[in-house]
């Protein structure tokens, strides 16, 4: 979120260098990713929606620095400004809505731009691109009841910023909009519903894509209409009391609308509030530091809570517009925010337990070493490749046993390697100018399918790239690892694709096999664009030590 | 000093005299190229001095060299003459012949008898034993520098062979001798002093003590030598390693999961909602083989569900979770753990770290690879606090010598949520190392009511950046470059 400095400071009340402005921020749990002289940029956390817009911010920010005195944030009018009905067919796609009218003296340019914007990012990263939530504003002034909520047929009408009639279908192929958003109204089975809210003389909005022009709100309008529509009760009550609160910091008069649905009517915005009792020993046990009751009620107001002592306890009520206030760990975390993480002594843990390490570390650990004494380098790649490299360069078939990679972003990542060698050969592809000869490896984790089941296996592969590399070396180094670590092998002939046929072998353990090496076609060198010889081998290392 | 140098040096500091090109290339084994150049070498070095003089050459004609490779004409003619008898003088009428003819009527080697000619005395001696103008000839095809050799021992012959056009004689300025100069004859002692100090040292030499009594011969340690290079562990592995070491160090036991698992596992078991933008295909790497995993433990789904339905408030797919995936922490093999009944049989507090890999779909540039390492570490007690958390993950990395600071931070599986940071000196700011925190109840409860869990995971390749100045960024250590590997300076973690 990117915040105008000068506006901020007319919200707050007062003003903060910037290095002030970064450090609270930073306290507050937020990380400051841009800051120049007007703006400061500020990456909000998904879990705070309630954050996503200026006055939010501003509200949060001025109770941090104990300006704000403010805790209650309740409607006080209960006579609804309007009735809503919902009709039926709404219920297969998009069930909820929940709305209010704030009246105020008329919208400043300011108010509408930060407004319109916040419902914007709401929909978009707390609605999940208006799946799940999205919100409309509109000019009270000129809404018609009777209102009501449905899916209707292809109706048409005005859209925002549009000079022309259009159908709903036609906004969905034409409109900017209605082409970003046309999924949100697609059902499972691909059917297309078109949600609207219809007032006595039409269209006012086709949701969640667009507002009629017709209702379109503009400064200086004086009573602003919210609709909050959604697939889940709770986010659009939510939303509402979210949306509410900030129209309250603004100085608007909040008037709440009436819901009706077939068999109950429901008034909105609630601005329910969350009551949480929590033994003051049990936050500081959970922090480990003593803070004390008193400390606790002030740090709980620091961070917008209502809080009061009642016995050993703290009753804590959660301000209505936090939706991330599950139940006592998540209070416990603001006191502890509140606290602030750098004024917490890091305490140690008694422990008498004795460190271990896994057998693969061992084992792998060991064999690192012996490669490093025959004068192996390490490479270290990722488990990712392509089947080009790790198939067609190596002169091999695909196989099916392989983990494919269902989409990635790089193109050429699609599978989990099975195999080292591949890589090894691309590494030394990339280094032919060093001098020679070049000798490395890698032990590392391979990935193959057996049943059905993922296996993933650490394999040794290491490779010499020489002028005067050649099956017998390959064979003494195979033969001094494998006799270093005394296993019982036998070496037997082998037909792999990816070396010379007659110049290679199979590294056999009882009568499994468990690796092979040889020299390395000169076609699979010419694959890679190599023009020295090489030659290689592999190792299974979780099957050739298994037992 | 050259080999050939030496050699002819030596030569002349033997003899004492002057000697003749000729005479050296006949006891020294030089060819006459090489000796040349020695030569030219000595001289500039004012090791000895060189005569001039006119010195004759042969060249031989082409017709020359046909009789040189057979036999002059007239002694052709004779060996006819002896093996076929008389011939009809009428026969000859090649310009050949006519050549063979009148130098065997001229030399007396025949004779003619009615209208045949026949071999005289003189003529079959020369048939049987040759004749010096034919064995001269031919010397001189072999050897025409030794042209005036051959005139002063075979004058009339020379001239013979000149008058018959067979060889012409020119002459150039040419070396008529080489002398040894005191300088020159001082540079050979010091030559034969240093050939007695030992050169190589071999088994020989020390076998036999042939050393004994002898110099060595100094060598000059200024000159480049051929690089050496040393097979390394590959700097991440160090770095690996390192933190391996100081879990074990803190009593940590080392715990390994699988890469390839169900969402469930990096996802829904760790309370990230199903409609998490970070389960996004564009974020996460699903997959096509398998597409998906079972999770065979029913109680445990059940349990996850009610917890993520309450707080997320839409509706849990068992589908979803069973979506194949690349993990994306390693906290899922810390919760797999947890998960596991076993992990209640120790006693408390549990300590575990895993070193692993984790996958994110991303587009591969210098600041953002597809899949890097992760550190967890997890703490299983009954009575655990932030400040816990927070030594814990200090002893960890005190250590590794680097600045770590905590900040708040969101995640959703932890509360409290803290964000851990690494100072990185080359660009004065703090980077985001990983996230830590108190895991949710929500999930611990599944469990145990009474245990509180501590967990962090953190990168790895950043605190090898902020610890080795010879790392400019991630990417290097996964570009493998064997020439960046071999010049890497070595780093102590």
């Amino acid at each position: 979120m990117t915040f105008e400095k000068a506006y901020l400071f007319s919200l707050t009340k007062f003003k903060l260098s910037d290095a002030r402005l970064i450090d609270q921020i930073t306290k507050m749990g937020f990380d400051v990713e841009d800051n120049n002289a007007s703006e400061i940029s500020v990456d909000i956390t998904p879990n705070r929606p309630d954050l996503l817009d200026i006055y939010g911010f501003a509200r949060a920010l001025r109770y941090f620095m104990h300006r704000s005195k403010r805790f209650d944030y309740k409607v006080e009018s209960k006579v609804p400004a309007l009735s809503l009905s919902v009709g039926q067919n709404v219920k297969a796609i998009r069930p909820f809505i929940s709305s209010f009218v704030a009246e105020g003296k008329g919208i400043s340019e300011n108010e509408l731009k930060y407004l319109v914007n916040f419902s914007e990012k709401l929909g978009s990263i707390y609605g999940r691109n208006r799946k799940r939530l999205a919100m409309g504003l509109h000019d009270f002034s000129k809404i018609k009841p009777p209102v009501s909520y449905d899916a209707f047929s292809d109706l048409t009408f005005i859209p925002l910023n549009e000079s022309r009639e259009m159908r709903f279908s036609d906004v969905l192929k034409e409109n900017e909009k209605g082409i970003s958003y046309s999924h949100t109204i697609r059902n499972s089975e691909g059917k297309t519903f078109y949600p609207a809210l219809v007032d006595a003389e039409g269209v006012m909005s086709f949701i969640p894509i667009i507002n009629s022009n017709r209702t379109k709100l503009s400064t200086g309008a004086k009573s602003i209409f919210v609709d909050i529509t959604g697939t889940s009760q709770y986010i659009i009550e939510k939303a509402a009391d979210l949306f509410a609160s900030v129209f309250i910091d603004l100085g608007y008069v909040i008037s709440p609308v009436e819901v009706k649905y077939k068999s109950k009517a429901v008034m909105y915005p609630q601005m329910s509030s969350t009551t949480i009792t929590i033994p003051a020993s049990r936050i500081e046990e959970n922090i480990g530091v003593r803070i004390g009751p008193n400390n606790i009620v002030s740090l709980a107001n620091k961070m917008g809570y209502k809080a009061a002592i009642v016995g050993s306890n703290i009753r804590f009520v959660t301000p209505p517009y936090r939706l991330d206030i599950f139940n006592e760990q998540d209070v416990i975390e603001d006191i502890a925010i509140g606290y602030g993480y750098d004024y917490i002594q890091p305490e140690p843990i008694p422990s008498v337990q004795q460190g271990s390490l896994e057998d693969v570390t061992r084992l792998t650990g060991m064999l690192s070493k012996l490669m490093l004494g025959l004068g192996f380098s390490e490479m270290m790649n990722s488990y990712l490749t392509s089947e080009e490299t790790n198939f067609d360069k190596m002169l091999l078939k695909h196989d099916s046993d392989y983990v494919k990679i269902k989409f990635s972003k790089e193109k050429q990542l699609n599978m989990l390697r099975n195999w080292i060698l591949p890589q090894l050969i691309y590494n030394a592809s990339l280094s032919q100018h060093e001098k020679l000869p070049q000798k490395t490896f890698e032990l590392d984790m391979v990935f193959s399918l057996a049943g059905g089941k993922t296996l993933e296996e650490y394999h040794l592969a290491g490779l010499i790239v020489d002028a005067k590399a050649n099956f017998n070396e390959i064979k003494g180094i195979v033969e001094a690892l494998l006799s270093t670590v005394g296993l019982q092998y036998s070496i037997k002939e082998d037909k792999i694709g990816s070396f010379i046929a007659g110049r290679q072998a199979g590294i056999y353990v009882g009568n499994k096999k468990v690796g092979f090496f040889g020299e390395i076609h000169p076609q699979v060198l010419n694959n890679f664009g190599l023009e020295e010889p090489a030659t290689a081998f592999e190792i299974n290392i979780s099957q050739a030590f298994q037992q | 000093m050259h080999k050939y140098e030496l050699v002819l040096l030596r030569l002349l500091a033997k003899k004492g005299v002057p000697l003749r090109p000729a005479e050296i290339l006949e006891v020294s084994g030089i060819n006459r190229d090489s000796l040349f150049w020695a030569v030219e070498n000595l001289r500039s070095k004012g090791y000895i001095d060189v005569h001039r003089s006119i010195e004759k050459y042969a060249t031989i004609t082409e017709e020359g060299k046909k009789y040189a490779e057979s036999k002059l004409p007239e002694l052709q003619l004779l060996d006819k003459l002896a093996a076929n008898g008389p011939i009809e003088i009428s026969s000859m009428r090649s310009s050949e012949d006519q050549i063979s003819l009148k130098w065997a009527k001229e030399k007396g080697f025949i004779a003619f008898q009615n209208g045949k000619m026949v071999l005289t005395d003189k003529g079959a001696n020369a048939q049987k034993s040759g004749i010096e103008e034919d064995i001269v000839l031919k010397e001189l095809y072999k050897n025409p520098e030794k042209i005036s050799d051959f005139e002063a021992k075979y004058a009339s012959s020379v001239s013979q062979l000149e008058k018959r056009k067979l060889i012409i004689i020119g002459s150039k300025n040419g070396i008529s001798s080489v002398e040894i100069t005191p300088k020159g004859l001082r540079a050979a002692e010091e030559e034969q002093e240093d050939e007695e100090a030992i050169n190589t040292i071999d088994r020989r030499i020390i076998a036999s003590r042939a050393w004994e009594g002898k110099k060595f011969k100094p060598y000059d340690i200024s000159l480049d030598v051929e690089k050496q290079y040393i097979a390394k562990q590959n700097p991440l592995r160090e770095a690996i390693n390192r933190i391996k070491e100081i879990y074990l160090s803190s009593g940590y036991m080392e715990a390994t999961g699988p890469i390839v698992l169900p969402a469930f596992w990096t996802f829904d078991s760790l309370f990230v909602p199903q409609d998490h933008p970070a389960r996004d295909m564009q974020d996460t790497f699903y997959l096509s083989n398998p597409s998906s995993i079972s999770v065979d433990n029913p109680r445990l789904l059940k349990k996850v569900k009610k917890a993520q339905e309450e707080a997320w408030h839409i509706g849990w797919s068992k589908e979803i979770a069973e979506q194949a995936v690349l993990r994306t922490q390693t906290t899922s093999v810390s919760i797999a753990k947890l998960y596991s009944a076993e992990v209640l049989k120790y006693n408390m507090p549990i300590k575990m770290f895993s070193v692993g890999r984790v996958f994110r779909n991303e587009n591969i540039d210098p600041e953002h690879l597809a899949d890097f390492y992760q550190t967890d570490g997890i703490v299983i007690g009954r009575k655990l606090t932030l400040a816990n958390l927070f030594d814990s993950i200090l002893r960890i990395y005190k250590p590794l010598g680097v600045k770590i600071r905590f900040k708040p931070s969101y995640f959703p599986f932890v509360e409290p949520g803290v964000e851990v940071q690494v100072y990185y000196e080359p660009k004065k700011k703090w980077l985001e190392l990983g996230g830590a925190g108190i895991i949710r109840k929500e999930i611990t409860d599944i469990v145990s009511s009474e245990i509180k869990v501590l967990a962090w995971g953190l990168g790895v390749e950043r605190i090898l950046l902020a610890k080795d100045p010879g790392i400019k960024g991630i990417y290097e250590l996964y570009n493998n470059g064997i020439g960046w590997l071999r010049n890497k300076k070595a780093v102590i973690l």
